[in-house]
């Protein structure tokens, strides 16, 4: 798309996005059940218990782990990992590990089992949007992690006495940990672009930089020597940064690799993304994908954390060296240098806005440390902008510029908020310092500017100058302002008796996406069982927030039974039809559109054999109740009638099964309003928070229970960004952060109350109107909480964590 | 307790111990170092005593021996010879819930269910030293345990709930 010349006004950015309205029109094709009023619900906006939380209070549900008594000559296994940030690995002598008793294999980058391929570890559709520059051990090692070489034996203990008998021999080389000096002409370059494969846009690995993107909708230069012009124009400089952030999964990454009875390879494994790790397996072993069988048992939660393929090819390789199953568990350590991250981030923000606060102009770039590799270094990386610049979707300028950069440390991958955290910290703090100037109220300086329902959005697609745009079709986000100012109680503030404390509020807004537009496929198949039973399969991948209840509440309200009636069967890659998995929160608004229809195609073949028993035409049929009903006699028929008919009838006899493929070039966004409510002390900086509320607009809510529970898991996860988060390192890139404690996970002691409020709109383009909502509470505590601690104390803290010390230093200071 | 070694060479050494797991008398020797959380779940087959962090932080290894909660990450099956264990799968009483159980199932308290089970028994030693608990004492009793997923509302809930009911 070429550029427009000059600055846009807030007319031409309307005429650029007239050209786009017919493209994308506000009508919706929408299918005639999928609005339904609250009385007409009967399986979904219901508070239905978790399928699998009785198995979780017992104890009995099975995670990876579990499945080792399956297995009686299973093998453990443990990760040799580099103890430097930077070199070349020149010897490995196994000499005694391998001598020793009860080892059954050692491998090494030389082993005959170990694939030289590059691949990426990044769990996404192909072809990935992340560099191969990953061996699956490597004989460069490029940050204190790097896995060199693995052993399995009789027991995990006796595994790592052989790790210690292995002697490896370094050339090391220079290390850089810092992205600004990774990217100096003369720092230490740590990848060889001739050996990476997939290349992503604007690497430049003479300058450690993985990825470099450039995007820009209007002429924001022009804009700002407008406003240079002008004493009503004002323009406002900040800049942001954040730390690593670890996912803390309860349950390490744990991977089982047998072969099965036809010799085919058998993951049971602790992933998100079960269909893209078979295709990576199979790349890297030169196997074919229907040889490898990936099975998702109960995952201890991912967070991004799974959406990664990151122990199964070692596994797979020590199967085949030791020619037995074998069981491989990370350890908490491990989780805390060696997996993937949030990654650190520094972003920079300008703008242009008029005397009663119109933007003008946004110019926002942002530099990600990628760490020492480049799974989703691009994707997160751009995500910093096209998350929450939406909020002000009418912004006619903008333009973001972002470097995803290597140095020696651990890698960034996928984690919940997936850059949006990074991006709305910078966003949300930027719009309180530009109200702070304009002497507006920060609230009154956003709805001026706010995106709306019906209104065309192009600020998510900056990164390709506009080109990408998306219809808004639902937009709750001015209620979701309001029930949440009421909540915290903005308008009405008590201040403590004490002279020396002072509590304010502060607001942060929030926006994701709802899958990946254009780039998503989730499958499901539905099958009737001759009680009335259905069993409903979808490679839809649980994680422990209650997709499969879900996925179950919308069959049964499209089939009129119990959602109880409807067992969910996922993941298995022989058994599952196809999904891309959990990630980018799609599961409810993809995969869930795809049961909704394969629930349509069952239903209507159940109407039929209803249709045959009461002899009633099928458009005079009702399923409602566990029944099928005509509304015109009244004569009814049970569902399990319907199921013994099917099977064992005198007549036709065809079991009901439904099937359907969803796939969509939509992503509606769900929005929020973080609020928090805090006490500073002026002295110490010490600060209290009072409570923490998060107002979403998810659209309907399939299951409001489980919406509450991820608003207030994600609330959790943003809070422990904005007050804890980080990871420190010795000089040499030696990890220091090492457990919990060392982390600062926050406890029950800790936590401050959170409040979760559901503001419900009609998302025509979801299923029964939903959206998404896992990601989008993760992005708000940090900005609301700086904001809140400024207008306490007048004090603004730019980089996370938010400490004491931060606020109390430049409370010295001010 | 009595010391063997398995082969009478050089094999390991293991000890004999008894411990009463869920009410069931179980001999076995084992290895000195045998984590009593690795007993518990391959020894005795209790999945249910989950290992997040080897470390005793985060307490989904929690189990209850002679009535106390323990890490059962951070000791060694040894030292739980002639003791009384219990664990989650203990609590329910010929397939009908524990007060805590359904508790903890009815008010949502769980996600991904990892450190469900800690969270299980951390909540009845807290509930049996005592029953009726305010909110401030549940969030000082269940500070050895950690859940990413829930954001701990729900467990406050679930704790004050299962009080209710054992209370009746």
């Amino acid at each position: 798309m070429s550029k427009p010349n000059g600055p846009q006004d807030d007319d031409s950015h309307q005429r650029l996005s007239s050209s786009a309205e017919a493209e994308h029109p506000l009508e919706w094709d929408e299918s005639p059940n999928n609005r339904k009023s609250k009385s007409e619900r009967q399986a979904i906006s219901r508070r239905e218990e978790k399928t699998d939380a009785r198995k979780i209070v017992t104890g009995e549900s099975k995670y990876t782990a579990d499945y080792a008594l399956h297995f009686p000559d299973l093998a453990e296994a443990s990760i040799l990992r580099s103890d430097i940030a930077h070199g070349y690995v020149t010897e490995i002598d196994t000499s005694d590990a391998d001598a020793m008793d009860g080892v059954y294999a050692v491998i090494t980058p030389d082993s005959d089992e170990v694939p030289d391929a590059m691949y990426t570890s990044a769990g996404q559709s192909y072809p990935e949007p992340s560099p191969w520059d990953l061996n699956v051990l490597r004989r460069k090692v490029r940050y204190v992690g790097d896995p060199i070489a693995a052993v399995a034996a009789t027991d995990t203990q006796t595994a790592n006495k052989a790790l210690r008998a292995i002697d490896v021999t370094y050339e090391e080389l220079d290390a850089v940990l810092d992205p600004e000096e990774a990217m100096e002409p003369d720092a230490p370059q740590i990848h060889d672009p001739d050996q990476v494969e997939n290349i992503q846009p604007g690497a430049d690995y003479e300058r450690n930089i993985e990825a470099h993107t450039e995007g820009e909708i209007g002429d924001v230069d022009t804009a700002f020597e407008e406003a240079a012009t002008r004493d009503d124009w004002f323009v406002t400089e900040t800049e942001w940064k954040t730390p690593y952030q670890s996912h803390c999964v309860p349950e390490p990454h744990t991977t089982i690799a047998h072969r099965d009875e036809d010799n085919r390879f058998h993951l049971i494994t602790s992933t998100q993304v079960p269909y893209h790790t078979r295709r990576q397996l199979a790349h890297l072993f030169d196997v074919p994908i229907r040889d490898i069988r990936v099975t998702k048992p109960r995952i201890g939660a991912g967070f991004g954390a799974k959406q990664s393929m990151l122990i199964e090819p070692i596994t797979v390789a020590l199967m085949l060296a030791a020619d037995r199953p074998v069981k491989l568990e990370t350890t908490r350590r491990e989780q805390f240098y060696a997996m993937r991250f949030r990654r650190s981030a520094r972003v920079q923000m300008r703008s242009v806005v008029t005397q009663d606060g119109a933007i003008k102009a946004f110019d926002m770039s942002a530099v990600t440390n990628a760490g020492a590799y480049g799974p989703h270094g691009l994707t997160v990386t751009s995500s910093i902008a096209t998350k929450p610049l939406p909020l002000y979707t009418h912004t006619p300028n903008i333009r973001f510029e972002m470097k995803a950069v290597h140095t020696n440390l651990p890698i960034g991958g996928a984690i919940r908020g997936y850059g949006a955290p990074q991006g709305h910290f910078a966003l949300e703090g930027h719009m309180d310092e530009v109200a702070n100037k304009l002497g507006l109220d920060p609230i009154v300086l956003r709805s001026r500017n706010l995106i709306g329902n019906g209104d065309l959005d192009t600020a998510s697609g900056v990164t390709t100058d506009g080109e990408h745009v998306r219809r808004i079709r639902s937009c709750g986000i001015n209620d979701c302002i309001e029930r949440g100012k009421a909540a915290i109680g903005w308008e009405d503030v008590k201040q403590p008796e004490e002279d020396h404390l002072h509590r304010a509020c502060g607001v942060a807004l929030t926006a994701q996406k709802s899958g990946v537009a254009g780039d998503e496929l989730g499958a499901a198949h539905i099958r009737m069982n001759e009680d009335g039973s259905f069993i409903l399969q979808t490679g839809a991948v649980d994680i422990g927030p209650g997709a499969d209840t879900a996925m179950a509440q919308i069959a049964a309200e499209v089939l009129g039974v119990p959602p109880e009636d409807v067992l969910v069967q996922a993941s298995d890659t022989d058994i599952s039809p196809f999904d891309y998995g959990a990630y980018a929160s799609s599961t409810t608004y993809v995969t869930g559109s795809a049961v909704k229809k394969a629930a349509e195609d069952a239903r209507a073949q159940l109407l039929e054999f209803a249709s045959q028993m009461l002899d009633e035409p099928v458009e005079n049929l009702q399923a409602r109740d566990g029944a099928v009903r005509s509304t015109q006699t009244g004569d009814s028929v049970t569902i399990e009638d319907i199921g013994y008919e099917s099977i064992y009838g005198d007549n036709v006899r065809a079991q009901v099964m439904g099937q359907a493929s969803h796939c969509t070039d939509e992503s509606p966004p769900p929005f929020g309003a973080q609020f928090a409510d805090v006490t500073v002390n002026e002295h110490t900086g010490e600060f209290e928070i009072h409570q923490l509320v998060f107002a979403v607009d998810c659209g309907v809510a399939i299951n409001p229970d489980l919406v509450e529970g991820q608003v207030e898991g994600a609330m959790h996860m943003s809070y422990e960004f904005a007050v804890s988060a980080g990871l420190s390192f010795e000089n040499d890139g030696t990890p220091e952060t090492l457990g919990f404690r060392d982390y600062g996970m926050p406890t029950t002691a800790d936590q401050p109350p959170l409040e979760s409020i559901l503001v419900e709109t009609h998302e025509p383009t979801g299923p029964f109107g939903a959206k998404s909502v896992a990601e989008i509470p993760v992005n708000g505590v940090p900005p609301a909480l700086s904001n809140a601690i400024h207008s306490a104390v007048g004090v603004r803290i730019t980089d996370l964590p938010i400490t004491a010390e931060k606020i109390r230093a430049k409370l010295d200071t001010d | 307790m009595s010391t063997d070694s398995t082969d009478g060479t050089d094999g390991p050494v293991t000890e004999e111990i008894t411990v009463t797991v869920n009410g069931e008398p179980v001999t076995a020797a084992v290895e000195p170092r045998l984590k009593l959380s690795d007993f518990l779940r391959y020894e005795c087959d209790l999945n249910g005593v989950r290992v997040g962090c080897e470390h005793g932080v985060c307490g989904a290894c929690t189990v209850q021996q002679d009535g106390r909660t323990v890490k059962s990450c951070l000791s060694y099956a040894v030292q739980a010879d002639g003791a009384e264990i219990e664990t989650v799968e203990g609590l329910d009483d010929d397939g009908s819930l524990h007060p805590i159980q359904e508790a903890f199932h009815e008010t949502h308290a769980l996600q991904c269910g990892f450190c469900t089970s800690g969270f299980v028994m951390a909540t009845k030693e807290l509930l049996e030293e005592n029953p009726d608990p305010t909110r401030e004492e549940i969030e000082t009793g269940l500070a050895d345990n950690i859940c990413r997923c829930t954001g701990y509302q729900n467990i406050y809930e679930a704790v004050e709930h299962a009080a209710e009911k054992m209370e009746e």
